[in-house]
């Protein structure tokens, strides 16, 4: 019995639940499966076709991607000459890693004092902001800056992805991936900064638990924020450092195997940790529930943007690089600058 | 150091990127782009991966026995590739052709053009990222192709017509099946619009994009929809009519903007022009022979009998694949689906052709398309590449 309550003690302590379970490696994990099944199913049905079927009829073809991934898995991992096998094998490894970092400070929900099963938990995560313990890996008053610095560093790992695999089309999308970052990462900062001149905190928690959305308060934060996630995690129509028919797959052409696996799913969970930020500044997060159902909502909300931005594939193009970088520095920064305008205005104003 | 150790060495970048014929954006072609940045400078095309030697075979078969061949470099445009080479041998032969046959001519090489501009758009759609573009071209494509399998027993490699005439007959079922196709691609151009021709994204990407004047289109030899994406008011359905087109009510779309958006543009109203013909075949079309007599004789009364009475199929006695045409040459002139397609056959009395000659529109594309690649982006590589609905086996024969 007492081994029964150390275990649900230490599975449930939110260092460990909340990097590994919820928002973590088994949901991400779960959630990747079922958003490429969503993203190739809802693009069939645009298409006028079936999508995946074959590899599990009733479940609609949802364990497809298992079947590839296991196909991947046991197929040759080509090393190509004169690149550095180590780096060439390690990047794909960082490239996800990073990814799934961020995962580890998002918070995804509070833990009141009492009632609820992470309750025991409360004194350890507390937040003075809130007056109320919050469910993280790992909490700072400054979990933004934290998130935001922590996701900046993907763009690197793909940049030296390309580098390692020193194959020229991989190069090429890397300095289209760094032209992008540049762009993208000013955007996320700017809609970061805006609220939190609005809000008069560094700390998601406290957005969410102040009891207006931020969409609300700010919605020109809101696009920016979320044509800045779109840009960040690759979907279509910014899917320009991979445009598979004029770079073959940008940095990540060299890779077969388990590595292009790991190249593939890092994107992705770029785009739900970017979600799971959005639905925490913008979308009210788990408000007006709290523990273990409050982490519900969040993800399910994050997980519904993850859906759309998807979906976006069934409907547009790619567009040129130029033309994304123009249309982000001369349309959506001066957007970002009004972003930050609203917020130090509604933010003096609106003394919390 | 003059600015405190703040002052960047700017490197011209450049150097040069092979493109294809591995690639997923290149096909049967290898690109070899040099780059200066993200402006190309210079691209060299180098075609011949899917050579086939269709003239030198050409050279070496029966008349008859080159018609499947002569499609082969266009499978999916094959009527008119076929359709051009029989006009030639037909010219030599001096045969009339029944007005039923040209009528059916004319029906088959306007389905072949629609089912080769939907391939078109849906290449184009993927190169620019549009997936959906993709299968829809792909999807509608495969409703046009079915009626040709219903007209002629193949989907692609018809060999539908033959010295003076067609092989099959209309029936009413393809007229019913024809009619459900015009209503279900005029319902589909109008989603097209929606989710491609007016989709922002898909504008920026071909609109000022490989932009070809007027001049330079007709300097560079462009041919079919992107001569007149470039205001040129050509096509040799009008210029000099064959099949049935002389009785055919039809306009010719021209665009005066020579960018990749007309020539898009113009390929869309293609189709639509195409669906009227095949309405005015289909009502217009008269009742009477499919073959010319002078080898509707040939066929014996046992193969009458099982073929054409009741099924209205052409089988021919095998001695009519050596038949041996007069001595002398003629050249012809089609539109086919990427423009005009010409051939040259010169007979010396035997079986086989002395010389076949084929002018593909897609060879012509080739140097129009080098000349649009220089100062474009690297990206609009496949744009120009989509846009001019380049086909590589179609270029190499």
């Amino acid at each position: 019995m007492n081994i029964l309550f150390d275990i649900r003690y230490y599975i449930l302590y939110p260092s460990f639940f909340a990097p590994i379970i919820l928002p973590g490696l088994i949901f991400t994990a779960i959630l990747l499966l079922t958003t490429i099944w969503f993203e190739r199913k809802a693009a069939a049905r645009v298409q006028m076709r079936v999508g995946p079927y074959y590899a599990s009829k009733r479940l609609g073809g949802y364990l497809q991607l298992v079947a590839d991934a296991l196909k991947f898995v046991f197929s040759e991992v080509i090393v190509p000459d004169g690149v550095n096998p180590t780096l060439f094998a390690l990047t794909p490894v960082l490239v996800v890693a990073m990814s799934f970092l961020p995962l580890a400070v998002i918070p995804v929900s509070v833990i009141p004092p009492s009632g609820s099963i992470f309750s025991i938990y409360f004194y350890d995560f507390y937040d003075p902001n809130v007056g109320l313990g919050v469910l993280v890996g790992l909490f700072t008053q400054y979990n933004m800056l934290l998130i935001l610095a922590i996701e900046s560093i993907y763009p690197a790992m793909i940049i030296l992805m390309a580098w390692s695999t020193n194959n020229r089309f991989a190069i090429v999308g890397a300095v289209r991936e760094s032209y992008l970052s540049v762009s993208y990462d000013v955007l996320l900062l700017m809609s970061t900064i805006s609220m939190a001149l609005e809000y008069h905190t560094l700390d998601l928690v406290k957005i969410v638990q102040s009891g207006v959305p931020g969409i609300l308060a700010n919605p020109l934060a809101a696009v920016t924020f979320f044509i800045a996630m779109i840009i960040g995690s690759a979907r279509f129509p910014f899917d320009i450092a991979e445009a598979d028919t004029e770079l073959v797959l940008g940095p990540a052409t060299e890779y077969s195997g388990l590595l292009f696996v790991l190249t593939m799913a890092g994107s992705y969970v770029g785009n739900f940790v970017y979600a799971l930020v959005f639905t925490d500044m913008f979308l009210w997060g788990w408000y007006p529930l709290s523990g273990f159902p409050g982490a519900l909502l969040t993800v399910i909300k994050a997980s519904i943007l993850v859906f759309f931005s998807v979906f976006l594939r069934s409907v547009y193009g790619r567009y040129r690089l130029d033309q994304a970088l123009r249309g982000s520095w001369k349309y959506i920064f001066p957007l970002a600058i009004a972003s930050m305008f609203l917020g130090l205005v509604v933010g003096y104003l609106w003394i919390q | 150091m003059k600015s405190g150790g703040m002052e960047l060495d700017i490197v011209p970048v450049s150097g040069e990127l092979n493109v294809g014929p591995q690639h997923p954006g290149s096909g049967h072609l290898r690109i070899f782009v040099k780059l200066n940045g993200d402006i190309i400078e210079d691209a060299e095309i180098d075609p011949g991966y899917v050579h086939r030697a269709v003239e030198k075979l050409g050279e070496n078969r029966n008349y008859i026995h080159l018609i499947p061949l002569v499609e082969r470099p266009a499978i999916l445009d094959s009527v008119n590739m076929n359709l051009g080479y029989i006009l030639a041998v037909e010219k030599i032969l001096n045969v009339d052709v029944p007005e039923r046959a040209q009528y059916l001519r004319s029906f088959a090489a306007e389905i072949s053009r629609i089912a080769s501009h939907l391939y078109g758009m849906g290449i184009l759609a993927i190169f620019i990222g549009h997936s959906t573009g993709f299968m829809w071209g792909f999807g509608d494509r495969e409703v046009w192709v079915q009626i040709l399998e219903a007209l002629t027993g193949a989907r692609i490699t018809n060999s539908y017509i033959i010295p003076g005439g067609v092989r099959r007959d209309l029936t009413p079922a393809i007229i019913e099946m024809t009619k459900k196709a015009i209503a279900f691609q005029r319902k589909k151009i109008k989603d097209w619009e929606r989710i491609f021709l007016n989709n922002p994204n898909i504008k920026a990407r071909l609109q000022d994009v490989g932009v070809m004047t007027r001049e330079q289109a007709i300097e560079w030899g462009a041919a079919g929809p992107n001569l007149r994406g470039s205001g040129v008011y050509y096509d040799a359905r009008k210029s000099e009519p064959y099949g049935a087109y002389s009785k055919l009510d039809f306009e010719i779309p021209v665009y005066k903007e020579g960018d990749g958006y007309a020539r898009t543009l113009v390929r869309f109203e293609e189709i639509e022009q195409s669906l009227r013909i095949l309405e005015q075949v289909i009502k217009d079309i008269p009742e009477g022979q499919i073959l010319s007599d002078r080898f509707f004789k040939q066929i014996p009364p046992t193969r009458l009998k099982k073929w054409w009475e009741g099924q209205r199929r052409i089988v021919m006695p095998g001695y009519y694949a050596s038949f041996r045409p007069p001595k002398g040459e003629a050249i012809s002139r089609v539109e086919a689906g990427r423009g005009e397609l010409v051939y040259y056959v010169v007979s010396d009395g035997s079986a086989k052709p002395y010389r076949l000659r084929m002018i593909t529109p897609s060879y012509r594309s080739i140097y129009v398309m080098k000349n649009l690649l220089k100062g474009a982006r690297y990206a609009d590589l496949v744009s120009i590449y989509g846009s001019l609905d380049y086909f590589p086996p179609e270029a190499d024969r």
